[in-house]
Parts: structure tokens; sequence; C-alpha cells
């Protein structure tokens, strides 16, 4: 009883295809199956149509973006960058970078100690001035209240100042501008307004 | 060697460590091939001081790995600049470690090697980006701009639509893969590697990067549609 020949197995068919495509020597056995059995021919066609397709495919997608002018761009920046493979990358001097370099190795480190130590002196001489001039005005303060004349209470300090020094001489100034021909439309205004002293002999109201 | 790091195997969110039984382990090194004569001739010209005509050199080596290095970029990040970022970066730190380069090594080995691992990188830094801050700009919108600006938008609106979708749900199921499967996918398919060749860039045995790579065949064509 003759045996009916097995077909191949995947994997054979593709071993055939991967040896045929590397230029290899098809394993004989194989190759003769491929050439007696029609099912397994079709299905080697099939497989090495499909796998065909695919490379093709790629080829056509890579070869359609990176066109020869592209192709010919990379090659010009490729021999660009080895051209500077041995130059050292060129160091930009800053301005702070010159900055640091009056810093020597030496003199980088008492620099910020010195500038420690001088703000230090600053802020002890000031504090120690500070005080003194505090301590000597107040000695002086009764001096100087003694000299000056007591103001009204209830006055603040700033409004109190013109009344005791030039008084008279501020009021009439004040006369005589409102008495001016330009400012009688204002004196309805004027006399509303309240006077000061008006304000401060009257009792407060709650 | 400049990147010491195997191409980690699983790179979701990238960056898990590479099977320790399997860390460092070489398939025997091909017949050294073209680029690798060049990148030890450019090494040699580094060593004497004469950067000017290593400098020239190199950008033979940059033209023929470009396209290849870019589609395989482009695949991992799906974010054009970032792939031509990746692919610069790449380069770069060939030419700056070329010092460090030996032939028992392929250049192509080698480089991908490095280019894949500043794609896992990459890979890693944006999902740490997308966890804090809100997304700028959708990169297929930008994309899709760079694309139309190179004159790709005179072409059947409609087919440009079919297209995209189709990118798309491929792109969706490529990142469906296990890390491992879709590195060593990538490798094979895209960066037209052998599995030997992608044996050495992970450090995988190569029976194993075969059984991944179907794997992960078997996978997308259950994810779009095709029979398994």
């Amino acid at each position: 009883m003759i045996g009916r020949p097995r077909h191949l197995h995947d994997d054979r068919l593709f071993e055939c295809y991967v040896a045929e495509r590397g230029g290899e020597r098809v394993d004989p056995p194989a190759a003769d199956h491929l050439a007696d059995c029609a099912d397994c021919s079709a299905r080697y066609g099939e497989l090495t149509r499909f796998m065909e397709g695919l490379r093709t495919e790629a080829e056509q997608e890579t070869d359609e973006i990176f066109t020869p002018e592209q192709l010919r761009l990379q090659q010009q920046h490729i021999s660009r960058r080895i051209e500077h493979l041995g130059h050292p990358a060129r160091v930009l001097s800053f301005p702070a970078r010159m900055v640091r370099k009056h810093f020597s190795s030496s003199t980088g480190r008492l620099a910020p100690r010195w500038a420690a130590a001088a703000a230090a002196a600053g802020l002890f001489v000031g504090v120690g001035v500070g005080i003194f001039f505090d301590s000597r005005s107040r000695v002086m303060a009764p001096v100087v209240a003694t000299v000056s004349s007591p103001r009204p209470v209830g006055i603040p300090a700033a409004l109190a100042a013109p009344i005791f020094d030039d008084d008279d001489a501020f009021l009439s100034e004040i006369e005589a501008v409102v008495g001016g021909p330009h400012n009688l439309e204002l004196l309805p205004f004027d006399t509303l307004t309240p006077r000061i002293r008006e304000i401060s002999s009257r009792p407060l109201r709650y | 060697m400049s990147d010491p790091r195997p191409v980690s195997q699983s790179d979701q969110p990238a960056g898990s460590p590479t099977d320790p039984a399997l860390r460092g382990r070489r398939v025997g090194a091909p017949a050294v091939s073209q680029d690798t004569e060049l990148a030890v001739e450019i090494r040699g010209l580094v060593e004497r001081g004469e950067a000017e005509r290593a400098r020239e050199k190199f950008s033979e080596l940059v033209a023929s790995h470009q396209r290849r290095a870019l589609r395989i970029a482009y695949q991992y990040l799906r974010d054009a600049a970032e792939a031509d970022e990746a692919v610069q970066d790449a380069f770069v730190k060939v030419f700056g470690h070329i010092g460090s380069y030996r032939e028992a090594w392929p250049f192509e080995v080698w480089f991908t090697r490095i280019l894949i691992n500043g794609c896992l990188d990459r890979r890693k830094a944006r999902a740490r980006r997308d966890r804090w801050f809100a997304p700028a700009e959708d990169a297929s919108g930008l994309d899709e701009a760079r694309y139309a600006a190179a004159g790709g938008a005179d072409r059947d609106p409609e087919a440009r639509l079919l297209a995209r979708e189709r990118r798309e749900r491929l792109a969706a199921a490529i990142d469906r893969l296990d890390g491992r499967q879709r590195t060593v996918f990538m490798l094979c398919h895209y960066g037209d590697r052998t599995p030997r060749e992608v044996s050495a860039i992970t450090g995988l045995n190569e029976s194993t990067v075969r059984v991944h790579l179907f794997r992960a065949a078997r996978k997308l064509r259950s994810l779009l549609g095709g029979k398994s």
C-alpha cells in the first residue's frame, strides 16, 4: 500500500521561503515535495506573496517619506556632525561666569567671609550708634519741652503749631484772600464750613 | 566594541534584559564583506590622523547603509523625524568609535546593532514621555505632511488613503508582536539580514531566530487576515 504523501508543515514551508530569500539552498526533500504537490506549492506561493507584500509595503512607505533629496540632506548632516566630533564644544563666556572668574580658588572662599564680617561689623556699629543717639535724645527732650509752649488739649500738634507761631498774620492773610473780588461766590461755602475753634469748644455728641 | 550591549530582546516597553543564557553568544562570522574592509580602512585612516580622508570614505559607508537603516528605524519608531535622528546618531556613533571596531564582526552587524539599540532607547524614552506629557502632535500626521511635501500628494487620494490604512494596520500588527519576534522580524524582513546575521546582532541562537521569525510571520498573517 502506497501512503499518501504528507503535506509540508507551515514551519517547513517558511524555512523554504527564508532559505530561498537568503540565497541558501532549499532543503532537497522539501524542494522535491513542492515541485510535486500542487497544494503545498499553492500554499508556498501564498506565503511568499504575503511576505513580499509586507516588504514591498514597508519599502514603498520609507521611500515615499525619505526621498533622495532627504537622503542627501541626511548625509550632509552626518558629515557635518562627524566633522565636529574631534573638536570639543566651545564654551561661551557669560558675564556671570566672568564675575566668578575674579574670585580665584584661593579667594573664592575668603570673599564671602569678608563680606559677612563687614556686614556684622556694620550692624554692630549701627546698633551702638542708634542706642547712643536714642539715649541722648531722651536726655535732651525735657529741655525742648520747656522751651516750647504748651498746646491746648484736644488739638493735634500739626494744627496747633501755626496758631502759636504766626496766628495773626495767617488769619489776616485768609481774610484778605476771602475778601478778594474773585472769591465772593465762595463765601456761602465758607460760612457753611465749621471753624476749628467751634469744633474744639463744642462738646462731643454721640 | 563601542556599544557592547546586545540588542534588547524584549522592547516592550523596551529594554528588558536579554536571556542570560544567550548573552554574548556569537555565531560564526561570515566572510569579510566590502563594507567591513572599508570600515577597517577608515579605522586605519583615523589612527593615522587622516581625518579628512576617513570622513570621505565614511560617506561611502553612509550612502550604502542609509536607506536600509532608515527602513529599520522608521519601522521601529513610526516617526520620520525620530528615525532620521536615530540613523544620524548611529552613524555618528560608529564613526566616533571606529577605533574600537574589530573585523571579527561584520560591519553591517556592528552598525545594525548600534542602530537597533538606539531605536530601542528612543522607544523607551517615548514611552516615558507619553506617560507624563500630552502628545504635541500626531507623528503620522507629520509624516503625512512630509510625504505630501515630497510630492507624494500627486497620487490618487483614494489610493493614498487605502495605502495609509494598510500601513497603519501593518504597523499595529507589528507592534503587537512579542519584543523578540519584532526585532527578529524587523532585521530579517526589513533589514535584509539572514537569520545568521540576526543571530550575531541579537546574541540569540540561530535556530531561535528562525523560530521567532516563523512565529512572527504566523502571527502577522493571522492579524492581517492572511492564512496561518
